[in-house]
C-alpha cells in the first residue's frame, strides 16, 4: 500500500513536471521529457504491479468465500467488444463497464488493435474461469496493446484523440484542439488532473477478474500524453 | 599557516588556497554562470552566463614584487554572445544561455572562440587595439572630415599609443542546423573542423564554412515515440583526428570513427558497464544518464560524469571503468527528495588537471571535489566567500551521511541544494583551478613559497 502510494505521488508529480516544462523559458527540453516519461513509466508499472497483488489477494479471499459467484460472472459475454473482425466470435470476458467505451474506441487502428488482441485472450480465456489467471490474462493483452498502440488507445482514453462516442467529447472538446496545438496547455494539467484523480479516486470494480484493466488502460492514457509530449518535437 | 608547495600534483600535498572571486553584476537569473573554460594556454579564462554574455578573464603577468603567487584574473573583455530569439514555426523562445564555450588555439595575436546557446554557433574573434592611427589629411582627429580646400601639406598617418581596448567581433556564424537543443561542441585536433551536438544529432562544420554542415550522427527514431535515449555529451579525441565520442542519457558512450563511413550511427566501441541489479530503483535510469564527457590530455583515457559518481575509463576496454569515484553517494538514498526539487536533473561537469593525475567535479553546498587517481585520496572544498578570506588555505570539508556528526562535519540534511557547482575548469599548466557557483566565479590556486 505505502509502494502504491509513493508510485502514485511520483506518478502525479512527473505530470505536473511535464506540464510546468512546457511553460519554462527556452520551451520544452526533449531530456528533460525523456527523463521524466521513464520515472513515470517506472513508477506506473509499479502501482500497477501493487494493485495488482493487492487485488489478487482480495481476489483470493473473495475466491474462498464466494467460489461460484465468480464463476458466473466470467461468463457473461460483453459483445461490445466484438469488433467488425471479431464479429463471429463469442469472446465471454469478464469486462466491467467503464471498459466499453475505451475498447470500442473509434479509430480505425485502435479497433483493429483490440480485434487483433482478442485472440491472444481467447486461449486464455479458458483459464480465466478460475479467479486467478484472469489477471493474467487481462494485463497481457493490455500490455501488448501498450506497446503496440504506443499509446493511441490510452490517448482517446485521455481524450487528446477525438472519439466517436458521445458520453466524453462534450466536456473534452474544446479541451482537445488546444491540446493538438504546440505552446502553453491551460487546460492541459486540468484534464491531467481529471484523468488523474479518476485513476486515483475510482475504487476498484466489484468485479475482481477485469479490475487490472481500467487501471492498465488509464495509465496508458497518462503514459500516452508523456509520449506525446515527447513526440510533440 | 599554509602547506609547502610539492612539485608533485598530488591531493595530499597541495594545498589551493583561495585566490579571487569575481562576482557578477547581481543576482538576477541571467547572472548565473553557465560555462567555463581555460583557453589553451591557461592565460584566458571565458565564463558564459544565462543572460548571454561571455566575460574573458586574463592572467596577470608574473611579478617579480609578487613573487608569492601567480597573476591574478582580472576582467578583460565582456561581450553579449548571444541575443534570446524567437522560433517563430514552433512559437518557442530560444534561449540566449551560453551553453559551451571552447577556444581555439592561437595562431596569431587574436584570440577565438566558439560560444554557442540552444541553437546557434559563434565564432568569436578578441583582439586587442593598443594603438590607433593618427594625422589624416582628410579627417580631422575627431573623425569629422575637412574641406579638402584647407588642405595645404600632406603628411603620412602613423600609429600612436592608446588605452588598450580588447574587441569581440563575431566572425562566423553558424545556424539552421539543429532542430534539437544543442549541448556541446568540441573543437578538432586539425583546428579546421569542430562537433556540435544536440540531443538526436551530432553535426560536423568547417570553422570557415557557416552555409552548411555535415550530419554525422543521427539518433531520432523513425517513430519519435519510439524514442528511449538522446545524446549528453560529446568530444573530439584530443589527437586522432578522425575519433570523437558521444555519451547517451542511458549511461552508455560510442567512439566514433569517421573514416569507418560517413554516417557514423555505428559505433566502433560501445563502453558500458552493467547496472548493479542493488542499485535499481525508479530513479535509476535518470541517474545513469551521463552529463559529460571528456578526454584525458593524452588520450588514453576519458571520464565521465552521471549524477552520483565520476567514471574514468580505458578506451581499451569497453565492459567496465578502470576507476569509479563517488562524488556524493550519500545522495542516493534522497533520490525520491532530489526528484521532487529537480536537482536530480542537475548536469555536473567535471575536469583532467593538467597532468591527468588529478579529477575534479562540482556538488551541493557549494562543495566541489578533487580525487587524485595515484594516491587514491580525494578532498572536499567548499567555494564560499564567508569561510575563506583571502590568502588562505581552504580548509577541507567532510559531509556526515549518517551517525554521529562530528565536528565541522556537516550533516546531509542540511547540505544547500540551491548552491551547487556545475562547472568547473583546471588551468591546463597550472595547479590553477576555476570553480563557478551561481552567480560567482572563484579562482583558486595553490601555495607557491
Amino acid at each position: 500500500m505505502e509502494v502504491q502510494k509513493e508510485a502514485q505521488r511520483i506518478m502525479t508529480m512527473s505530470v505536473w513536471k511535464l506540464y510546468h516544462s512546457r511553460m519554462q523559458h527556452g520551451g520544452l527540453r526533449l531530456h528533460r521529457s525523456l527523463q521524466l516519461s521513464l520515472v513515470m513509466r517506472s513508477a506506473r508499472e509499479l502501482y500497477l504491479s501493487a494493485k495488482l497483488e493487492e487485488e489478487e489477494e482480495e481476489a483470493a479471499a473473495a475466491g474462498e468465500i464466494f467460489p461460484g459467484q465468480l464463476e458466473t460472472g466470467a461468463q457473461t459475454p460483453q459483445p461490445h467488444l466484438e469488433t467488425g473482425a471479431q464479429a463471429s466470435e463469442r469472446v465471454p470476458q469478464p469486462l466491467p463497464l467503464p471498459l466499453e467505451r475505451i475498447s470500442v474506441a473509434p479509430e480505425p487502428m485502435e479497433t483493429q488493435e483490440v480485434g487483433g488482441s482478442l485472440p491472444t485472450r481467447l486461449p486464455l480465456s479458458e483459464p480465466a474461469w478460475s479467479p486467478v489467471p484472469p489477471h493474467g490474462g487481462a494485463s497481457k493483452p493490455s500490455r501488448k496493446r501498450r506497446s503496440s498502440t504506443l499509446g493511441k488507445s490510452g490517448a482517446a482514453e485521455a481524450g487528446l484523440v477525438p472519439s466517436k462516442k458521445a458520453k466524453l467529447a462534450d466536456e473534452e472538446e474544446s479541451e482537445r484542439q488546444p491540446q493538438r496545438q504546440e505552446g502553453p496547455f491551460p487546460t492541459l494539467a486540468k484534464v491531467l488532473q481529471d484523468r488523474f484523480s479518476g485513476l486515483i479516486l475510482q475504487p476498484p470494480t466489484v468485479n475482481a477478474s477485469g479490475e487490472a484493466k481500467p487501471g492498465c488502460r488509464q495509465g496508458d492514457g497518462v503514459l500516452s500524453i508523456m509520449v506525446r509530449a515527447v513526440v510533440a518535437f | 599557516m599554509v602547506g609547502r608547495m610539492s612539485r608533485k600534483l598530488g591531493v595530499r600535498e597541495e594545498s589551493f588556497i583561495y585566490l579571487s572571486m569575481t562576482t557578477t553584476e547581481g543576482d538576477q537569473p541571467a547572472d548565473i554562470i553557465s560555462t567555463v573554460e581555460f583557453n589553451h594556454s591557461g592565460e584566458l579564462l571565458a565564463t558564459g552566463d544565462k543572460g548571454g554574455r561571455v566575460v574573458i578573464f586574463q592572467q596577470e603577468q608574473e611579478n617579480k614584487t609578487k613573487s608569492h603567487s601567480r597573476g591574478e584574473y582580472n576582467v578583460y573583455s565582456t561581450f553579449q554572445s548571444h541575443e534570446p530569439e524567437f522560433d517563430y514555426l514552433k512559437s518557442l523562445e530560444i534561449e540566449e544561455k551560453i551553453n559551451k564555450i571552447r577556444w581555439l588555439p592561437q595562431k596569431n595575436a587574436a584570440q577565438f572562440l566558439l560560444s554557442t546557446n540552444d541553437k546557434t554557433i559563434k565564432l568569436w574573434k578578441i583582439s586587442e587595439r593598443d594603438k590607433r592611427p593618427e594625422g589624416y589629411n582628410l579627417k580631422e582627429e575627431d573623425g569629422r572630415y575637412r574641406d579638402p580646400t584647407t588642405v595645404t601639406t600632406l603628411r603620412v598617418p602613423v600609429f600612436r599609443p592608446m588605452d588598450l581596448m580588447v574587441e569581440a567581433s563575431p566572425r562566423r556564424i553558424f545556424a539552421n542546423a539543429h532542430t534539437y537543443h544543442i549541448n556541446s561542441i568540441s573543437i578538432n585536433s586539425d583546428y579546421e573542423t569542430y562537433l556540435s551536438a544536440d540531443d538526436l544529432r551530432i553535426n560536423l562544420w568547417h570553422l570557415e564554412i557557416t552555409d552548411r554542415s555535415f550530419n554525422i550522427v543521427d539518433i531520432k527514431p523513425a517513430n519519435m515515440e519510439e524514442l528511449t535515449e538522446v545524446i549528453t555529451a560529446t568530444e573530439f579525441h584530443p589527437n586522432s583526428c578522425s575519433t570523437f565520442v558521444y555519451s547517451s542519457s542511458k549511461g552508455t558512450i560510442r567512439l566514433c570513427d569517421m573514416r569507418a563511413s560517413a554516417l557514423c550511427d555505428r559505433h566502433s566501441k560501445l563502453f558500458e558497464e552493467p547496472e548493479d541489479p542493488s542499485n535499481r530503483s525508479f530513479f535509476s535510469e535518470i541517474i545513469s544518464s551521463i552529463s559529460d564527457v571528456k578526454f584525458s590530455h593524452s588520450g588514453r583515457y576519458m571520464m565521465t560524469r552521471d549524477y552520483l559518481s565520476v567514471k574514468i575509463w580505458d578506451l581499451n576496454m569497453e565492459n567496465r571503468p578502470v576507476e569509479t569515484y563517488q562524488v556524493h553517494e550519500y545522495l542516493r538514498s534522497k533520490l525520491c527528495s532530489l526528484y521532487e526539487n529537480d536537482c536530480i536533473f542537475d548536469k555536473f561537469e567535471c575536469c583532467w588537471n593538467g597532468s591527468d593525475s588529478v579529477v575534479m567535479t562540482g556538488s551541493y553546498n557549494n562543495f566541489f571535489r578533487m580525487f587524485d587517481r595515484n594516491t587514491k585520496r580525494d578532498i572536499t572544498l567548499e567555494a564560499s566567500r564567508e569561510n575563506n578570506k583571502p590568502r588562505t588555505v581552504l580548509k577541507p570539508r567532510k559531509v556526515c551521511a549518517s551517525g554521529k556528526r562530528k565536528k565541522d562535519e556537516i550533516s546531509v540534511d542540511s547540505l544547500d541544494f540551491n548552491k551547487k557547482i556545475l562547472h568547473t575548469a583546471w588551468h591546463p599548466k597550472e595547479n590553477i583551478i576555476a570553480v563557478a557557483t551561481t552567480n560567482n566565479l572563484y579562482i583558486f590556486q595553490d601555495k607557491v613559497n
